[in-house]
């Protein structure tokens, strides 16, 4: 899998391994949160199915009755009201507001239904004989109508949540399959790489200080050569002689440079 | 004496409707009737009754257009006899279908008030009340045309002459139009039964009967129906039909009647009356109006016995001879076997089987 992902195209210098490692530590704090959202929203989801599931069955019932109610209204009237009541209807009874709710960063919209009190267009259809019919089948279909209202928000509800949650799946996905084994990838590539190059540098650097042993040592028997070669001459002519051979360390010569 | 002249103008009518009355359905259709599992089964059921109407419906018809085909039988029943009667027994034909013709004028009215075109609504009209110039009313395109065109035209314009203006139609819920054209059409139907020489007798005792029940459960429905709605009492009483049982006394009462039980103090002067509002326990009280159409524990609403008490009167009609007033009676049997066909098929097509017996059966 990790070989698939590759790894970013960075220098595998220190500074990118900083950023590297903080992009790492975004992305698993970005998983857990998104994770979480997730979970919120497939939990809200699952209510929604169970409440859709209810109000679908409770609509069949509820526009069972409406429909029968109004089975009960053209026995009652005798003829056909639909016309009158078409026409008197002028203003709109029941209403439907629409609000929006916060679910984890999403907007819900809800429809919440009222009734407009005092609207009664057709309160007097009937008046010679159903009326009473008319009145009841009206507010059966009120509530009728109120369960379509529920359903309807859930329904919307149900398709923004789907779709929102087939987003932030597909991020978490993303981020946990893609995003951090690459990160990781490459934060291995620099490490590594720096190693290489911390081996590569220590054994130059022992190499450089080998050479440089050998050399002293070698000057220091040459130096050890000479003087004995002068303590011999020295032995030969004045004893008294200085050694010519003592650095003068606070002298001009330049010293050499020490390496470690 | 009454009848010995009767028969020479109108025997055929009546025997016609003696006829016809035979093929309402029974007590045994409506079980058949009620056992029925589809719409097409009823349509069977239906068969020997209504025969060749029925049959240009499509298989499992809709219960409105069922209903249609039935009326459209009556209508056709009723177009007959209107078409066999001479003199005053036409005359009294035609008073029965004004009632549907103040339907198609108010349904006009509403169309012209709102500026629809109403040739659509001809299609709408009760075709029992319909009248050569209906059509006409179509042309009018603003109210006060048609108000006028109304007065002129129709055989309504009595109705509308000295209780509504131009202006009224234009105020005034169409309700309360077609309620007071109704309750003059009651009065002039009452007084034309009691002054007309040909009537006096048999015609005269029943349709007084019957009419004065008919002005009582407008009146009595027209009150319990505006409670909670904008129509004051001065209003109503306008609407109220001025004779009956309940008239004048029951009438100024249920005018000043501000609840169910004021509407049942006012009719209980009325046995027949009281006995319904017992029945469906609204003078209790303890009912309401939440208990109307079902509610109470026999299934029935006080609308129910309402037609339950007409029917019945409708059938005693026919104990009656001599008289055009049967025709009253079939027609009133006619409309509400038609509605018991419909709240049967609708029972069916609703799957809803548990007050599928809520009808009105007489026979």
């Amino acid at each position: 899998m990790s070989g698939a992902v590759g790894r970013e195209p960075v220098f595998p210098t220190r500074q990118s391994l900083g950023l590297m490692k903080s992009k790492l530590k975004g992305a698993e704090t970005g998983h857990s949160l998104l994770k979480r959202k997730s979970e919120a929203l497939t939990k809200r989801f699952r209510e929604i199915t169970r409440r859709i599931d209810e109000a679908k069955q409770k609509m069949g019932r509820v526009m069972q009755i409406a429909a029968f109610s109004l089975a009960e209204v053209s026995y009652a009237v005798g003829g056909d009201i639909g016309y009158q009541v078409q026409e008197s209807a002028k203003q709109a009874r029941f209403r439907v507001r629409a609000k929006q709710e916060n679910v984890s960063g999403v907007f819900l919209p809800q429809f919440e239904s009222y009734t407009q009190e005092g609207v009664n267009d057709f309160a007097l259809t009937g008046l010679g004989k159903g009326g009473q019919q008319i009145q009841r089948c009206r507010e059966t279909y009120a509530r009728a109508v109120e369960t379509l209202v529920e359903l309807a928000s859930l329904q919307t509800a149900f398709l923004i949540l789907d779709e929102v949650i087939k987003v932030v799946n597909r991020r978490v996905n993303a981020i946990e399959h893609v995003i951090i084994p690459r990160t990781e990838n490459t934060i291995k590539y620099i490490n590594s790489e720096l190693d290489e190059l911390d081996r590569e540098e220590f054994y130059r650097l022992k190499k450089v200080s080998g050479k440089k042993q050998r050399d002293n040592a070698a000057a220091d028997a040459e130096i050890l050569a000479a003087r004995q070669k002068a303590a011999a001459e020295e032995a030969g002519k004045s004893p008294a002689a200085e050694e010519p051979g003592a650095a003068d360390v606070l002298g001009e010569q330049e010293d050499n440079d020490v390496i470690f | 004496m009454e009848g010995l002249f009767f028969n020479v103008n109108g025997g055929y009518v009546e025997g016609i409707v003696r006829g016809y009355r035979n093929s309402l359905l029974s007590g045994q259709n409506y079980n058949n009737l009620t056992q029925c599992e589809t719409i097409d089964d009823v349509k069977l059921q239906l068969g020997p009754a209504y025969g060749d109407f029925l049959a240009a419906l499509p298989p499992n018809p809709s219960t409105s257009a069922l209903a249609g085909k039935m009326t459209d039988k009556m209508v056709s029943e009723f177009r007959y006899l209107i078409a066999q009667s001479v003199g005053s027994t036409a005359k009294f034909l035609e008073y029965l279908t004004y009632g549907y013709m103040i339907d198609n004028i108010a349904l006009l009215i509403t169309g012209t008030l709102h500026e629809r075109d109403t040739r659509e609504l001809l299609e709408r009209c009760h075709p029992l009340g319909w009248f050569e110039t209906l059509p006409v009313l179509c042309v009018a395109t603003n109210i006060e045309e048609l108000y006028n065109s109304v007065l002129i035209e129709t055989p309504l314009a009595a109705y509308f002459k000295g209780s509504l203006s131009h202006q009224d139609l234009d105020e005034l819920n169409i309700e309360i139009v077609r309620n007071t054209l109704y309750k003059n059409y009651l009065e002039d139907f009452y007084n034309f039964v009691n002054s007309h020489p040909d009537f006096a007798g048999p015609t005269q005792e029943v349709m007084s009967e019957i009419l004065q029940f008919e002005a009582d459960r407008r009146s009595i429905n027209i009150t319990l129906n505006s409670f909670g709605t904008e129509l004051s009492k001065q209003e109503r009483r306008k609407l109220y039909p001025e004779f009956g049982n309940l008239y004048p006394e029951g009438s100024l009462m249920l005018s000043r009647a501000e609840d169910v039980e004021g509407v049942a103090l006012a009719v209980s002067a009325v046995a027949d009356y009281k006995n319904f509002f017992d029945a469906v326990g609204l003078s209790q009280g303890g009912g309401g109006l939440g208990g109307m159409g079902g509610g109470p524990a026999d299934g029935k609403s006080l609308e129910d016995l309402f037609y339950q008490k007409e029917m019945e009167m409708s059938k005693v009609l026919f104990t009656r001879q001599f008289t055009p007033a049967v025709v009253y009676g079939w027609m009133k049997l006619k409309e509400q076997e038609i509605r018991n066909v419909t709240w049967i098929s609708e029972c069916i097509a609703q799957n809803q089987k548990e007050r599928i017996g809520n009808f009105i059966s007489v026979f």
